[in-house]
């Protein structure tokens, strides 16, 4: 008991305010339990988005700095790891395309693992992620 | 390792920030704990640079990485997530985002590390 009060008191001190901006959400989404967690990174932002407490498919969505023809950077999806399909683009973009452009086109790492791919599912979570803005 | 009493070692993700002054430069950690898997960032600026993932195999001693964001020639991130891996057998990803990967500088990253999962066993 002591030995472990010791440590805490010597791990505090050690303890200064955090380098990184996270904020973290616990919400059930159409009836689903999902939990999500925003950090903010000077280059990037990591998005985990989970409804099995896992990180699941890691997928990494970079805004191309040439763009489309109406101006706005148009996104490359790319699995880093988990499965290459195309729902996984797809449901990618339509979490976190919003971030990477409010956080002045900055590249978005999300890890998400997600019981529930309907469309009214990945919209009623992209609020979800809104509510944890970090960037 | 679990968490004597603590409510809130079984679900939910937990962060966890923490530092360490290691020789001349401060280093800042930030864990976040899933359901048995665990990610780390290491760095002293707030840039995201690699990324790597490592886990225990029944196949292998050694657990098995990947590299999966940033030079995979940079073996820093999967060679860390190796050894906490053997360390507490869950997944674990990490990001190590230091110019310094000099052995003796990674083990002291390292044992800083373990000395954080021993004192905030709830946290990892």
């Amino acid at each position: 008991m002591l030995l472990q009060c010791c440590f805490r008191s010597f791990s505090e001190a050690m303890e200064v305010s955090p380098i990184v901006t996270s904020k973290q959400r616990e919400e059930v989404v159409h009836g689903v339990p999902t939990e999500v967690v925003c950090t903010a990174f000077s280059n990037s932002v990591l998005v985990v988005v989970t409804q099995y407490g896992k990180m699941g498919t890691i997928v990494y969505v970079d805004p191309n700095t040439i763009g489309d023809n109406v101006g706005r950077p148009s996104l490359t999806t790319k699995v880093l790891l988990g499965k290459d399909e195309p729902l996984v683009h797809v449901c990618a973009k339509n979490l976190v395309a919003f971030v990477s452009h409010e956080a002045g086109n900055k590249p978005v790492l999300l890890a998400m693992a997600l019981k529930d791919k309907t469309m009214e599912g990945i919209q009623a979570l992209r609020e979800v992620i809104r509510s944890c803005q970090v960037w | 390792m679990e968490a004597a009493g603590g409510g809130g070692a079984a679900g939910g993700i937990a962060l966890h920030d923490f530092s360490g002054q290691l020789g001349e430069q401060r280093v800042h950690f930030h864990a976040m704990r899933l359901r048995d898997s665990l990610f780390l960032w290491v760095g002293a600026a707030p840039a995201l640079a690699s990324l790597a993932v490592a886990m225990c195999s029944p196949r292998d001693s050694i657990p098995v990485a990947a590299s999966l964001l940033g030079d995979p020639s940079d073996t820093a991130s999967s060679c860390l997530a190796q050894r906490l891996a053997s360390k507490t057998k869950k997944q674990i990803f990490v990001s190590y985002n230091l110019q310094n990967t000099d052995s003796n500088f990674t083990l002291l990253i390292e044992n800083r590390i373990k000395e954080e999962m021993t004192a905030f066993p709830d946290k990892f």
